[in-house]
């Protein structure tokens, strides 16, 4: 009750108080179907996005859920013709922080100081997958999906939503440095350490399963 | 371009984040280059298993469903 821990809770509050204030006019319902159709057209990208950040489909589905409530309440200041799809997931990931911060998690996605540690913890010389390791591509046609996610989801959260945006969703690194509040430099080497990162960790996944021979001494 | 300056720029070649000048000498060289050209394509070939396993999901329809109800309250 009351301070709203369970963002649901929050959202609900939020939904009755508007709910009783104003009987929703012509504009209102017009407004509301452009944006539903705008939500529509852009909701599995966001879904998808949203469970790779929280690795979690019923967290997800309360993030996106939220992200588009809080989105709705400033629609009115969107303005036809800017890039809809990125000012939506801006909104995703700004309410991805504030729950990260409600639950009183480390910020991991404003630290480049914790992917660096990641990647000195003896990882950065580990073997990776690569061209020069593997010719035969096809290696990497044989990963299972769930270990490719597995492997994605193994990433700290600052990598994985860089790789996320432009190697799934297909974001440039314009709109993924906006989405992220981070300059272009920054999604440069987040994407960079991120795919490096994934690479091994595909090859553990293919070692272990015998794909590949072992790394050469 | 030779093979340390291809590479520095491969990730942005297969972004499309270069402009057109740079593509065409990185594509020259990735032309003349077999070490180079098999980098890029296994880099490519990762994106795409990438796509293939985390870019089909879809959201649920209890979700698309659950928006649309809180939404109409509005």
């Amino acid at each position: 009750m009351g301070n709203a821990a369970n963002p649901k809770d929050e959202v609900n509050a939020e939904v009755s108080d508007r709910d009783g204030a104003l009987a929703p006019g012509p504009d209102a319902a017009n407004g509301r179907q452009r944006y539903e159709r705008l939500v529509g057209e852009h909701l599995d990208g966001l879904y998808r996005v949203a469970r790779r950040l929280t690795r979690n489909q019923a967290t997800a589905e309360d993030l996106v859920q939220e992200a588009m409530l809080k989105a709705w309440r400033s629609f009115d200041t969107f303005r036809e013709g800017t890039n809809a799809r990125a000012w939506l997931h801006r909104i995703l990931m700004n309410a991805y922080i504030d729950q990260y911060r409600r639950h009183a998690r480390t910020p991991e996605l404003l630290q480049d100081e914790i992917g660096d540690a990641y990647l000195s913890a003896g990882a950065r010389e580990g073997p990776a997958l690569s061209a020069e390791g593997n010719p035969e591509a096809h290696v990497l046609d044989r990963m299972m999906d769930d270990e490719v996610r597995e492997s994605l989801d193994a990433l700290p959260v600052g990598f994985r939503a860089a790789v996320v945006l432009v190697d799934v969703e297909g974001f440039s690194y314009k709109e993924t440095a906006e989405i992220l509040g981070v300059p272009v430099g920054t999604v440069m080497s987040r994407l960079y350490r991120g795919r490096r990162a994934l690479k091994r960790r595909l090859a553990e996944f293919a070692r272990d399963r015998h794909l590949v021979g072992g790394a050469q001494a | 371009m030779n093979c340390t300056e291809a590479v520095e720029k491969l990730w942005q070649y297969l972004d499309r984040e270069l402009d057109s000048d740079t593509v065409a000498e990185i594509e020259r060289h990735l032309q003349e280059c077999r070490d180079c050209f098999s980098k890029a394509e296994f880099e490519r070939h990762l994106r795409l298993i990438l796509r293939r396993s985390c870019g089909c999901e879809q959201a649920p329809p209890e979700l698309r469903a659950r928006l649309h109800r809180l939404l109409g309250m509005f």
